[in-house]
């Protein structure tokens, strides 16, 4: 066997970059300036969300009731931003200027990052997960199964979603009696309005990535290993688990990604038709409470807008740089 | 350097047969696709009756060319595709009802003892693991070797075909593939099998890596006693390491002998025709006589009779309308071919 | 003295990826004869194919010609528009690849595929074309010409999809012909078709051929001069006959040693090691990692062809103190 060994010198034993899947994955998103620059707008994001109520200038409004009254007097009402405002000394006090019922923009749109950060998270989660296990079971079993599961999602996919969650959304609403639920074992508690927007969202959300998902599944599952797994005497389970949904796995982080961006837009768009909750301030919330005095008091709109534009755009920058970088093929 | 030479005489062997293929049948159905139901248009014979015998320790070689069946064969005998009709017995056991009947145990022993490597090195590793894991994953589905020892096993298998221990921590995409080729292999050797089967697997490899592999899978035979079944299109690689070829045509055996008596005297003249037209690596050589006209039919509707009557040089009436049985024109030559009987 | 047809110098050609540069052609010589059928043979990565591509300057990115000459019936190629080049591609210098499959247009028909090429080039009327078009079919004996021109690659068989790739490369009668690989992806009694329709259409049109492949019985049987490539630079140019007979380069020797034949059963040598890793090359003679001869020059210095026999060159430092085995001493 002496020749057959020949043939890489022992030398080339010493330390090399890990080539393992994520490794090169990292360094290749590396060099996506736009991925990195949606990564660095996600973290930004998800830091205001969580820590922001410790940085804003002015509290969060009470939860319960509307328009309960506010901090500063009348008279700071309809304040420009102050960096704009002639009259106002301390240009940083009023920095995205004050809405009609006088709370402060700025601090506004930090408070409502963290239900943007939950509206995206928790949708995502629910989407992904159906998703994955209707996409798996209807890809792995084919057949009947697969048609049954397959045209299914295509009813909930044919039917004009917006229009649907908004009357869901709205029934639902209506039913709810009390402002907040609480989880059982943690009592956490969790704003019902909210949570029914987004598990609507979801409802209407997963058909799509179904398919996908199922696509990308019968993609692996056609590839060679699997015959040599099934071969080797590995069982359904195992084969589904260790091989064909970790190969699965950089599609699903790049559509959640994207997913995520949707899920936020959706419930902006939701809140904005006046359809959401009106005790949870979210950035689309804002925007409907203000729309009306648009035309004067612009800085209202425009600021939670921006704030919208940036998030959405950051997480699809990521989700670009993501595919680039997580493209499964590892060259050959 | 040593240089490594692949024995070309392979000595004669008198063990009793290993695997028997009976009247092996395998159709596949064409379906045409309704709103909500497929209706079945056509059937696709892929293979159509063969039966075939492989001795303990041969290396059992199958030909022909693309749509002949002998990938669909590889893989019923494996039981990874349900056949239509027909047994395959291992050693006596009948594979089938086993693997309809018995126990996951007993399932998983069966498997164990048979094995296959494919033709693409590229595809048949699962590129998120590494060569250690890929190795090892027998050994988890199996159970056969406790945890303590696989790190042993895995460098064992891995000094078997030729790899260093080093390769163990790395992933599929860093070797080339010949290498990758002998990963599988070792993944295939790490249940300890008895029957390997090999579906074209130096194929896509580079000339100069071919003879590496071949005489890697000729050692293996000798020193682990594995059986062969040697599947290519590649008819000089077959002679080489086969002690008995068959050839199959449109899903059935046309002829079956030893293998040089099968190359120096084919009497099928599909067979002929096959051995002509493949190019000799000599300028001096003398070229082909029989140039065989039209193209490769289609087993969803094979032609009547013989099923190479349409391409044959020598057909005759009787070819169209009977289909010819493989008997024995020479001693352990068979042939299905109206003209020797 | 048959004139030259084409002649390449020094060709480099390399490939700027984000891995590294990758140095896939690297100061490549030959010439071919008019006339002549030329056999390139090489493993993969031993820039047969980019070389084919070179001459043709459609090597796709990120691959670029960096240096070297190529001189088509004595005009410098490298020195032409790429307007003139396209009037030379496909009318003067064409190729057929190895998947036909790919290199057919899948929504065009036949048809329109080839009278595309006609017309692009010269200036006759559709009906002219399609005359032409049904006679070129039947030259490449693809059954039913007329009829099946109008079917769409798909409804081909391999076989017949890579006649009418040969036919859509001769269609304009071109004067030198690559064909990289055109076999490989073919069946056993289809390749000899068409290997045999290739050397016919040689003798009809008149044309030089360049056959790119690694088949060594390919080699055997369609050229009668050959050229050996190996990890991006030439090892040795023979005849043929003499290449078989007398290899002087020890990866010929190797190479011929590895491959079976179907005549007869012989011993099979085995080439330790892997085709190197273009970006970072062994140095010095690229083969020397494998070579059972190597000596310290060898890694150390880049062998030059030297002609060492009246039409037969090598590259190698040490052919004279080695003495190789022809294919007829195994």
């Amino acid at each position: 066997m002496a020749s057959n060994k020949k043939e890489e010198k022992p030398k080339e034993k010493p330390k090399r970059r890990s080539a393992g899947q994520w490794a090169v994955a990292w360094r290749r998103f590396q060099r996506n300036k736009a991925g990195v620059f949606g990564l660095i707008i996600v973290m930004a994001v998800f830091f205001v969300g969580i820590f922001g109520s410790f940085f804003a200038p002015y509290p969060a409004r009470p939860d319960t009731g509307a328009y309960a009254p506010f901090y500063e007097k009348p008279s700071q009402v309809r304040k420009p931003p102050s960096w704009l405002d002639p009259e106002q000394p301390n240009k940083w006090k009023y920095l995205f200027g004050t809405t009609p019922i006088g709370t402060d923009v700025f601090s506004d749109v930090i408070h409502g990052t963290k239900y943007t950060i939950y509206v995206g998270l928790v949708v995502t989660i629910i989407t992904m997960a159906l998703s994955i296990v209707v996409g798996a079971i209807a890809g792995f079993y084919g057949r009947w199964v697969d048609n049954l599961l397959m045209r299914t999602a295509e009813v909930f996919l044919v039917f004009p979603s917006l229009l649907f969650i908004l009357v869901f959304v709205r029934i639902f609403t209506l039913t709810v009696g009390e402002p907040f639920w609480t989880i059982p074992i943690v009592n956490v508690q969790i704003p019902a309005g909210l949570t029914i927007v987004i598990l609507i969202l979801a409802l209407f959300n997963w058909a799509s990535n179904a398919r996908m998902i199922r696509g990308e599944f019968l993609r692996v599952r056609e590839l060679e290993f699997i015959e040599a797994e099934r071969a080797l005497g590995a069982s359904n389970i195992r084969i589904i688990f260790r091989h064909i949904l970790p190969n699965l796995l950089s599609s699903v982080i790049v559509v959640s990604t994207l997913t995520i961006a949707y899920a936020i837009l959706l419930e902006a768009a939701v809140s904005f038709l006046g359809f959401g909750d009106v005790n949870t301030i979210t950035w689309g919330q804002i925007l409907q409470e203000n729309f009306s005095e648009m035309r004067t008091v612009w800085w209202a709109e425009i600021f939670p807008g921006i704030a919208i534009l940036l998030t959405v755009f950051g997480f699809n920058l990521l989700g670009d740089g993501l595919s680039d970088a997580l493209n499964p093929r590892l060259r050959e | 350097m040593a240089k490594h030479q692949l024995k070309g005489r392979k000595k004669p062997l008198t063990s009793r047969d290993l695997i028997e293929v009976k009247d092996l049948v395998k159709y596949f159905p064409i379906y045409s696709r309704g709103v909500l139901l497929k209706k079945q248009v056509g059937i696709v014979h892929a293979v159509d009756n063969i039966d075939f015998n492989i001795k303990r320790k041969e290396t059992f070689g199958l030909v022909g060319e693309s749509g002949c069946g002998k990938t669909t064969t590889a893989r019923l005998i494996l039981n990874l595709i349900d056949p239509t009709s027909g047994e395959v017995f291992f050693d006596g056991e009948n594979i089938f009802e086993k693997f309809q009947s018995a126990n996951k145990e007993e399932k998983l022993k069966l498997r164990r003892k048979m094995q296959l490597i494919f033709q693409n090195p590229y595809g048949s590793l699962d590129p998120r693991m590494t060569v250690f894991d890929i190795i090892s994953e027998p050994f988890i589905i199996h159970k056969h070797i406790p945890k303590s020892q696989w790190k042993e096993k895995v460098y064992e298998l891995l000094e078997l075909v030729g790899l260093e221990e080093y390769h163990a921590e790395r992933y599929p995409h860093e070797f080339s593939g010949g290498q990758r080729q002998r990963i599988c292999i070792a993944r295939a050797l790490a249940v300890e099998p008895e029957f390997l089967i090999a579906d074209e697997p130096v194929s896509s490899l580079d000339v100069s890596i071919r003879a590496q592999i071949l005489n890697l899978l000729g050692e293996l035979q000798e020193r682990v006693g594995l059986t062969y079944l040697y599947i290519s299109h590649d008819l000089s690689s077959v002679r080489q390491i086969s002690h008995r070829v068959a050839v199959m045509y449109l899903g059935e055996i046309v002829e079956l002998a030893d293998t040089d008596e099968l190359f120096k005297e084919p009497l099928h003249p599909y067979t002929t025709a096959l051995v002509q037209a493949v190019p000799i690596p000599d300028p001096k050589a003398k070229s082909m006589k029989i140039i065989l006209p039209g193209e490769v039919p289609s087993p969803i509707n094979p032609p009547s009779g013989c099923r190479f009557h349409p391409r044959c040089p020598q057909a005759k009436p009787i070819c169209r309308e009977k289909k010819p049985e493989l008997l024995l024109a020479k001693p352990k030559h068979t042939v299905a071919c109206h003209l020797d009987s | 003295m048959t004139e030259t047809t084409l002649n390449i110098e020094g060709l480099k050609t390399y490939f700027f990826t984000e891995a590294g540069i990758v140095k896939a052609v690297d100061g490549i010589s030959f010439n071919l004869k008019k006339g002549e059928s030329l056999g390139l043979v090489g493993e993969s990565g031993s820039g047969k194919t980019v070389t084919a591509l070179s001459v043709l300057r459609i090597v796709p990115k990120p691959g670029r010609i960096i240096d070297g000459k190529v001189e088509f019936n004595g005009d410098d190629l490298f020195k032409k528009t790429e307007k003139e080049m396209r009037r030379i591609r496909g009318s003067e210098i064409a190729i057929i690849f190895q998947d036909p499959s790919s290199s057919l247009n899948p929504v065009y028909n036949v048809e329109t595929q080839l009278r595309d090429v006609i017309i692009a080039h010269q200036n006759i009327p559709k009906k002219e074309a399609r005359k032409k078009l049904i006679e070129l079919l039947e030259t490449v004996e693809l059954p039913d010409a007329e009829t099946r021109m109008r079917e769409y690659p798909h409804q081909f068989s391999g076989g017949m999809k890579q006649r009418v790739a040969i036919a859509r490369a001769l269609a304009l009668e071109p004067t030198l012909l690559f064909a990289d690989e055109p076999t490989t992806n073919l069946d056993v009694t289809i390749q000899a078709q068409v290997l045999d329709l290739l050397n016919d259409l040689k003798k009809r049109f008149g044309m030089s051929l360049v056959m790119i492949t690694h088949d060594m019985g390919i080699i055997a049987k369609m050229t009668t001069r050959v050229v050996v490539l190996y990890a991006g630079r030439v090892c040795e140019i023979a005849k043929t006959y003499d290449l078989f007979e007398r290899p002087r380069h020890p990866y010929t020797e190797a190479l011929l040693a590895a491959v079976p034949r179907l005549d007869r059963r012989k011993t099979l040598r085995v080439i330790p090691g892997n085709i190197p890793n273009l970006i970072e090359p062994p140095t010095g003679c690229r083969f020397h990692p494998r070579c059972n001869y190597a000596t310290q020059t060898c890694k150390e210095d880049i062998p030059v062809l030297e002609e060492i026999e009246p039409e037969h060159f090598v590259a190698c430092h040490e052919w004279r103190n080695i003495s190789l085995k022809g294919e007829r001493s195994h």
